[in-house]
């Protein structure tokens, strides 16, 4: 504060009591967004049939909408849905699969055999009259072909509006002639484009220069993500002109049509990129180092970062070495791969004398005196230890967020998931209740609907 | 079934996208983000209509704008830039100032949505948080978004799309069992995926806005959008064990890994049925596996030792087929399969030109390129683009005369306290050299331009 001339004083002080004052409204905000429960629930006057079939894509569309207080019915055959059996490793509990735990939030459970019983379909078109949102993953034109497709259920319900998720859509030449083909995560991420940015390049020895799968359902993950945001959007339209419409989700677009960089990259470039290990296409360092206790990620890539990092692992001022080797101060990222490993060698070096609670300490106390510093060009090198699944569940953040809930099932007992991706001040998603018993609310819903 | 295409392919037609209407048409965004996370939110509202406002620092703009592939530039911009900010109007406004702020709250006024991504405390310590907002526009939806959060311990921590896979757990995982190989997420997906969801709880704050009047503030972190997505730490409260790296394979399903192919290509196989398995089984000519013991049972054949095997069965009968002749066996047999694409074959694949998945955009600045659109296509309201990222303070004088009505004066005034601005010399943040602002009708909104030649 010293430094500062009067002038800049009174500005710092001006704002220093404006924070103060909003400190109040903060305060409350900060309250609200730490108690969700019992906070009212933005789709409460929404029906949701998730009649999708051994595709979890559909099921995590309908769990975002669940979570936000849609009345989620998922329907399946009387032997029960096949998304049920699909658990890394065959892990179950009573028949249950661990990833349909995750997403058998707020969901009622009903048996309808679509495939084989005319009765059946009889009962979802009076279901779909009475539906906001409709989502299916059948081979396209089949529940058309059954009578309770968009073109049929719209005749009687124009606000309808009916999700349709297929590997290569509801139009197109491909479409027709891959009707039958089912859906899957890894040809998701294979036919969508992450799986070739994953895994070492091609020089190293196989497999592991081969393609490489994302340690989680990342393609339909994304899919799911797609579908719900598509379906959100058609609901905000459908408030106001109480028009419904079909929406047709193509699973292996996932990736490339939401981050746009094959499609731009493959343009401009007029090649393919290759794949380039740990490094990283477009900033340096950007990537985890092996330290004494683990791994760190590192993010240091603006010109005071990579400075500020260079000086807290010690390798600024006494070789000599860094400061005036072009190569790391102009062109952190070459497309020369063996040139960009001799500086990602020499950082390794460094961090393997430290422990990773030491790094991310002198990352932190260095941005952190470089923001009071008007020398060090604000440089803010990021240190994150690489947590495992595990270790983030112990994190005190996650759970001072609430963002992990234990919940329990009848059936399957007691289990954590994930709960409350965001936190809102009026309206926040909730986990209310879990539940996977085939056919569990049968009942409750032809007594609701069907009467 | 021909009738149901005929049907879905006019309901869809791409050539008729620009005439349909937009959802959010009239919905006004202040975008304070940078970078990709922010951007991504307010970009997608913008596919559907609405009028984002992007703010930047004059002559230095988004941090993002420079940041190319290997520092490769095309006309001068990022490439990849022009998809993470379409259909925005820039404005470059100094917001550190306080006399900016007067601009800000004019603009905040007629807004609807506001999302900023800074570091936690910034927007608060800037004059533009929740608190100041809201109190000139008492039902804006604010979302302010982070690597974790805007309240607990971590808060403070500054953080990218890196930081939060490291933090999730995200990064641990994709990777080989048993080694130390593993690698981030490519293409910052710890950006676009919470970015995308960023859009989704906007949206839902504007149903629940349109219903009851209330706007409200949003706080949304990506570590914790990143850990939605991991069955991980469910498996591990359920089985006491914890599920760690599992290379080129799939747990969760039968047959499902990356295989090679006889003519070196990289295929994706899966069962997600009993009866996809006898789909493949079949395709193989190996009808006795459907009576092994072992594979009978979806649940007995994703067993460790069961999986494994069956992933050797599969593997050798691949190694022993080109890729095209199974996957016409894939779908004739109903199994899944997919080749491994890259950037160049998704560029150009004629299937997604036809869907409208990569379309051929022709902007008035920068000519063609190929961008990626929506992966979820409405038939009544879909998204589309409608120009690409322009230089820093590109619609200054359209933004400040049309939508908040200043006069040429005030925006003279407001240009020489360097309060607004416009672009440095600078790859990236600049113009393409061919392309003559000053006669720009756009860029000079408001005042006389000369003829384009």
């Amino acid at each position: 504060m010293r430094l500062f001339k009067k002038k800049g004083k009174e500005v710092a002080y001006t704002r220093y009591s404006a924070a103060a004052a909003s400190l109040s409204v903060w305060k409350e905000i900060v309250e609200r967004l730490m108690t969700p429960e019992g906070r009212p629930e933005v789709l409460e006057d929404v029906m949701v049939l998730d009649a999708s079939y051994a595709n979890f894509s559909g099921i995590i569309a309908a769990s975002f909408l669940a979570e936000f207080g849609a009345e989620v019915i998922k329907i399946e055959p009387p032997e029960g849905d096949p998304s049920r059996k699909m658990t890394p490793f065959g892990k179950n509990v009573k028949g249950v699969g661990i990833p349909f735990m995750v997403e058998g939030r707020n969901k009622r459970y009903m048996t309808l055999d679509l495939k084989n019983s005319e009765k059946d379909r009889k009962d979802f078109a009076k279901l779909a009259q009475k539906a906001t949102i409709v989502i299916e993953t059948f081979p396209a034109g089949e529940m058309d072909s059954w009578g309770i497709g968009y073109r049929q259920i719209v005749e009687k319900n124009p606000g309808l509006i009916y999700i349709a998720i297929t590997p290569y859509g509801q139009y197109t030449e491909k479409a027709r002639e891959f009707v039958n083909l089912p859906d899957s995560d890894i040809t998701v991420q294979a036919g969508s484009g992450l799986a070739a940015q994953i895994g070492d390049p091609i020089t190293e020895p196989e497999p592991y220069n081969w393609p490489l799968k994302a340690g989680m359902w990342m393609g339909w993950y994304v899919t799911g993500l797609s579908a719900a945001l598509g379906g959100t959007m058609a609901l905000v339209y459908r408030q106001s002109t109480g028009e419904g419409q079909m929406i047709d989700v193509a699973s292996m677009d996932a990736y490339s049509s939401m981050t746009g960089f094959p499609a731009s990259i493959g343009y401009t470039w007029e090649n393919a990129r290759p794949r380039i290990g740990v490094l990283d296409f477009i900033l340096y360092p950007y990537g985890h180092w092996k330290c004494k206790d683990g791994y760190v990620a590192i993010a240091a890539p603006r010109d005071h970062d990579f400075r500020a990092l260079i000086k807290i692992l010690g390798m600024w001022g006494r070789t000599g070495e860094f400061e005036s080797d072009w190569r790391y101060t102009s062109d952190r990222i070459p497309d020369i791969l063996d040139q960009a490993m001799i500086l990602h060698r020499a950082i390794e070096e460094k961090t393997m004398m430290y422990t990773s609670d030491e790094l991310v300490k002198k990352a932190l106390n260095y941005a952190r005196k470089a923001a009071r510093s008007k020398w060090r060009g604000g440089g803010v090198p990021i240190i994150m230890k690489v947590m495992t699944p595990d270790k983030t569940m112990e994190n005190k953040q996650w759970e001072i967020r609430k963002s992990f809930k234990e919940v329990e099932d009848e059936t399957v007992g007691k289990y954590v998931i994930t709960s409350g991706f965001v936190k809102m001040s009026e309206s926040p998603p909730q986990v209310k209740w879990v539940s996977c018993d085939i056919g569990k609310d049968n009942e409750y819903i032809r007594t609701k609907y069907l009467q | 079934m021909e009738g149901y295409f005929s049907y879905t392919t006019e309901l869809f037609n791409p050539s008729t996208v620009n005439e349909k209407p937009e959802v959010l048409k009239g919905i006004r965004v202040l975008d304070f983000t940078h970078v990709i996370f922010g951007p991504t939110v307010s970009r997608t509202m913008g596919n559907y209509g609405a009028e984002v406002i992007k703010l930047e620092l004059p002559f230095y703009g988004d941090l993002w704008r420079p940041a190319t592939y290997w520092g490769r530039y095309w006309k001068h911009s990022n490439p990849i830039w022009h998809f993470v900010t379409q259909n925005k109007y820039f404005v470059s406004v100094d917001l550190k100032r306080p006399e900016a702020q007067d601009v800000i709250y004019r603009m905040a006024k007629t807004s609807d949505v506001v999302v900023e991504n800074f570091a936690p405390g910034t927007a608060e310590a800037w004059g533009v948080g929740y608190s100041s907002i809201s109190k000139v526009s008492p039902n804006i939806i604010y979302l302010s978004c982070s690597t974790y959060g805007q309240y607990g311990p971590m808060r403070y921590f500054p953080g990218w799309d890196l930081l939060a896979q490291a933090a999730s757990g995200v990064l641990s995982l994709n990777g080989y069992p048993g080694t130390d190989k593993y690698f981030k997420l490519p293409d910052y997906l710890g950006d676009f995926v919470p970015g995308n969801m960023g859009t989704l709880v906007v949206l839902m704050a504007l149903y629940y806005r349109n219903k009851t009047g209330k706007g409200q503030y949003l706080d949304l972190s990506q570590t914790d959008s990143m850990m939605r997505s991991l069955p991980h730490f469910t498996y591990c409260s359920v089985t006491g064990e914890t599920l760690g790296r599992t290379g080129h394979s799939d747990p969760a399903m039968i047959a499902a890994s990356i295989f090679k192919t006889r003519d070196k290509k990289f295929l994706a196989l899966a069962c997600a049925t009993e009866r996809q398995f006898e789909g493949l089984c079949s395709a193989m000519g190996k009808e006795d596996l459907l009576k092994d013991r072992r594979f009978t049972d979806y649940l007995e054949g994703l067993k460790e030792e069961n999986a494994e095997a069956l992933r050797k069965i599969a593997a050798d009968w691949v190694k022993s087929q080109d890729s095209g002749v199974i996957i016409k066996l894939a779908n004739s047999k109903g199994f899944a399969a997919a080749e491994v694409v890259d950037d160049k074959m998704i560029c150009y694949d004629s299937w997604r030109r036809e869907r409208g998945s990569v379309i051929l955009f022709n902007d008035e600045m920068y000519g063609e390129i190929a961008l990626a659109g929506p992966s979820a296509r409405l038939s009544k309201t879909p998204g589309r683009t409608k120009w690409l990222a322009r230089p820093v303070g590109y619609h200054n004088r359209l933004v400040l005369k049309k939508f908040l009505g200043m006069s040429e004066e005030e925006i003279q005034e407001l240009e020489k306290k360097k309060i607004i601005g416009t672009y440095d010399d600078k790859p990236g943040l600049k113009p393409p050299v061919y392309y003559n602002l000053d006669e720009d009708p756009i860029y000079n909104y408001g005042r006389e331009v000369k003829e384009k030649k």
